[in-house]
């Protein structure tokens, strides 16, 4: 029209959501945790940055991983430790990790008629110290499992750790079972072969690697010493342990 | 006698649009092409044309070749790279390498830069995009060094150096920053080379290694992975598996060598009568 | 269009969400109940739950784009679907079977999902539709089943239970929840199924199957079903039901939880995997579908 103005009224689509790739992983021991994610954040064909932690120390023996909506997952992820403080200091402990996921689903289910664009895998040890993983959809069910992939890569990577830690697929020898739990260095072996392979083979996926181990009160950490590039974030040596470990990945 | 006919009409066969129309309109997404969203250069230096390209081929998200060829043959001394949908561009520059060789063979001359770049955009416009090619061409020939890029829609540039591709804006700003008229061979290898490094980093698109092509008007050298930067690492264990990891249900052996028997016949005397 | 009309009326989704986002507006996310206690339901022990809504003119349209993958395979949420669950009352009680698999589109999200929700010792959920739905409002009926207890010092029955979650999930109606689900119990009147989904439906009845393997399910069980079923039958009838659609049904599968209802409480039977019924069966010695498909048939086993 003349005026500037437009015959038809005009629809606009409000659209808060955008995808930053990246995958995320963890997988429960017998008495240990592991979750680990990638650094890259991208938007189509563009990378954001090459370090962007997708993985959270939430307590001495939790830690959440968060995919998906980078946005929504800080803001997310700001809110559940605003929480897990409020409860310290009503209960002057740390939350219990069952209860941090019971606490994550109602925060999703809050937002379920405007979901937080974010897939969560919450790992560490329980209060029997046993490992666990706990994995939500973006509006809050979740379940407890020994291990699980999301993102960018989740296709490419849950099959081969069915293979692998499930055993899936494979028949155990004559006479023998499948172990029930792994020993952690297989699980660190396992977890990088992952993502070195979701790296060769999945655009959004790379640049850098954050593996978080938690091991329960009194294990040995010995299987950790010739692991490179190890940083203990424990502050007390006694109780549960947390390390992190940083590894390179392929940039292109 | 039913007689199908042999005659076919040359080019694309046009039969499924139709119905692939009525199936996107349902919802039905169309099967996706390998794409080479790709980081492909050229440039002008002192004595012809430098080429370089990536080796990443991707469906979407997913890595499909890890070292794909994106440098075509079209003649001795001309070379085409190409972004865009892998298929068109293969067979595009292969069509126009045999009409080049045709030219070559009626004329009697080296056929010229120019000659491939209009055989290109006319037949890239006759298809109005559908032939989704994306192409740098570049060569030497009896009126020296040409480079052009051409477009999808058949539009053509010829620029001293050029960039195309998902990964061309990061490539581009390489050369905007590097490129200096008359450069030694060395030098603009070098400069192509960080071209299309800039783009296998920083582009999601490309990736892996560097293939260069230097085209002088004597020589023509193909630089097949002249720089590999993103070399596998080693697993950290090996997937093997045990015998007998598959499940089965019943199991029976049988003899599968036929057993045969040689009887020795007491020879006979040759009939030599 | 009805906007206008919305504006002042007093009941419906529109005077909802205002008094949503006069609540979100008022205390922000920070209330009392967040301090600690109360067991991560800070938000919701003291009355109806309260959701944030987009500010957009029409939230629910909002949601359906970026969350329903039936009308848009490509939309970013993708929330799980594809189920087969049933659930049957029998001279001995419930049987409740379900699968285990979830899906997300044509992916295999998960192969463990526990889709018989405990609400407590003498009530059980079935989940079909959106999982966090399901699990999310069966936990909270669970609550409100305890609260009933404590308030009028005996059991809640199943027809009140079930009835509490078909009119919560009336409220949101139109906003897009997706829930089938089977409340099964056994109360003062016996053994009990009530049929609840998120359109508002509910119903009594003897036999259900909810879910997109519901009709190779139901195939099973109409033919096998009998008020008066021993308790082993019984239970190999709702584990037949499974396996037939976790076998026909591509967005069911995996694994078959098998529970039973008693006069003492529900009690949870066994986990059963699909593929080894299909080949083996539950003892082991017969399976449900690959000897009789191919006994006889093949070079190596050549008929006797």
């Amino acid at each position: 029209m003349p005026d500037g103005s437009y015959e038809r009224p005009q629809q606009r689509q409000f659209n808060p959501y955008s995808e930053n790739g990246g995958t995320i992983l963890a997988i429960a021991g017998a008495d240990f945790s592991v979750i680990a994610g990638d650094t890259r954040q991208s938007e189509g064909y563009s990378i954001q940055t090459r370090y962007a932690p997708k993985v959270f120390r939430l307590t001495e023996r939790a830690v959440l991983a968060v995919n998906g909506f980078a946005a929504d997952g800080n803001m997310f992820v700001k809110k559940v430790k605003q929480r897990l403080e409020w409860y310290r200091h009503a209960h002057a402990k740390d939350m219990p990790l069952r209860a941090i996921a019971r606490l994550i689903q109602t925060m999703l289910y809050a937002q379920r008629f405007f979901p937080y664009y974010v897939y969560n895998i919450l790992g560490g040890i329980e209060e029997d110290g046993t490992g666990a993983v706990y994995s939500f959809d973006p509006v809050g069910s979740y379940e407890r499992e020994a291990c699980r992939a999301a993102g960018a890569a989740q296709s490419l990577v849950q099959p081969f750790l069915d293979n692998q830690i499930y055993f899936k697929n494979q028949t155990p020898a004559p006479g023998t079972n499948h172990p029930t739990h792994l020993p952690l260095p297989d699980v660190l072996s396992i977890v990088i072969d992952s993502f070195t392979s979701a790296t060769e083979r999945h655009i959004e996926v790379g640049d850098g690697l954050e593996i978080y181990v938690v091991l329960a009160k009194g294990r040995s950490t010995q299987e950790l010493a010739s692991i490179g590039g190890l940083q203990e974030l424990s502050t007390r040596a006694e109780g549960d342990r947390m390390f992190v470990i940083r590894r390179d990945l392929k940039k292109d | 006698m039913a007689t199908a006919s042999a005659y076919r009409s040359p080019g694309f066969d046009f039969s499924n649009e139709i119905r692939n129309n009525f199936l996107s309109e349902r919802g039905v997404p169309l099967p996706k092409a390998t794409s080479t969203g790709t980081t492909i250069v050229g440039c002008l230096f002192k004595d012809g044309i430098v080429l370089g390209a990536d080796t990443r081929a991707t469906e979407g998200p997913i890595v499909a070749d890890k070292n794909c060829e994106k440098i075509h043959f079209i003649t001795d001394s001309i070379r085409c790279c190409g972004a865009g949908t892998a298929a068109d561009t293969e067979f595009t520059t292969a069509m126009i390498s045999s009409n080049m060789e045709l030219h070559a063979l009626s004329t009697g001359r080296k056929p010229r830069v120019v000659t491939a770049m209009t055989m290109l955009k006319q037949y890239l416009f006759r298809h109005q995009g559908q032939v989704g090619a994306a192409l740098v061409l570049g060569g030497v020939d009896a009126t020296g060094p040409h480079l052009f890029t051409i477009h999808p829609h058949g539009s053509t540039d010829k620029l001293p150096y050029v960039t195309m591709g998902s990964g061309s804006l990061a490539a581009m700003a390489v050369f905007e920053a590097g490129w200096r008229p008359n450069m030694e061979r060395a030098e603009a290898l070098d400069l192509v080379t960080t071209a299309v490094s800039a783009g296998i980093f920083n582009d999601l698109g490309s990736g892996s290694n560097v293939d260069a092509c230097v085209i002088t008007a004597s020589h023509t050298e193909m630089l097949r992975n002249y720089v590999k930067p993103n070399e596998r690492v080693q697993k950290e264990r090996s997937y093997g598996f045990r015998r007998g990891t598959t499940a089965w249900k019943s199991e029976s052996i049988r003899q599968m060598v036929v057993e045969e028997d040689i009887t020795f016949i007491a020879p006979e005397a040759m009939d030599t009568s | 269009m009805n906007s206008f009309a919305d504006r002042f009326s007093t009941t419906g989704t529109a005077v909802e969400q205002r008094r949503i986002k006069e609540y979100v507006a008022d205390e922000e996310d920070v209330s009392d109940s967040m301090w600690g206690s109360e067991a991560g339901f800070g938000t919701i022990a003291h009355g109806t739950p309260n959701f944030m809504v987009p500010t957009v003119p029409d939230p629910s349209a909002f949601l359906r784009l970026h969350t329903d993958d039936h009308a848009d395979p490509s939309c970013r949420i993708k929330i799980k679907h594809g189920t087969t669950t049933l659930a049957f009352r029998y001279q001995g009680g419930v049987i409740v079977a379900v699968d285990s698999r979830a899906t997300a589109g044509s992916y295999v999200a998960s192969g463990t999902v526990k889709k018989v929700i405990e609400i407590n010792p003498y009530l059980l959920g079935t989940m079909a539709g959106g999982a966090a739905d399901c699990q999310y409002w069966e936990t909270y009926l669970g609550m409100q089943c305890r609260l009933h207890e404590l308030r009028n010092r005996e059991r809640i029955s199943v027809a009140a239970a079930s009835k509490y979650l078909s009119n919560l999930v009336y409220n949101y109606k139109g906003m897009g929840l997706s829930m089938g689900t089977m409340i099964c119990g056994w109360d003062k009147t016996g053994p009990a199924i009530f049929y609840v989904d998120s359109d508002g439906t509910r119903l009594k009845g003897d036999l259900f199957s909810v879910g997109s393997g519901s009709t190779f399910a139901y195939g099973v069980l109409d033919q096998g079903y009998r008020w008066d079923l021993t308790d082993e039958e019984a239970q190999e009838l709702g584990r037949r039901g499974i396996y037939a659609a976790g076998h026909r049904d591509a967005f069911s599968g995996n694994t078959i939880n098998l529970y039973h209802v008693q006069q003492q409480g529900w009690k949870f039977i066994g986990n059963y995997d699909v593929s080894e019924m299909h080949y083996n069966g539950p003892t082991g010695t017969a399976g449900y579908g690959y000897g009789v498909r191919v006994e006889g048939r093949s070079s190596a086993n050549p008929p006797a």
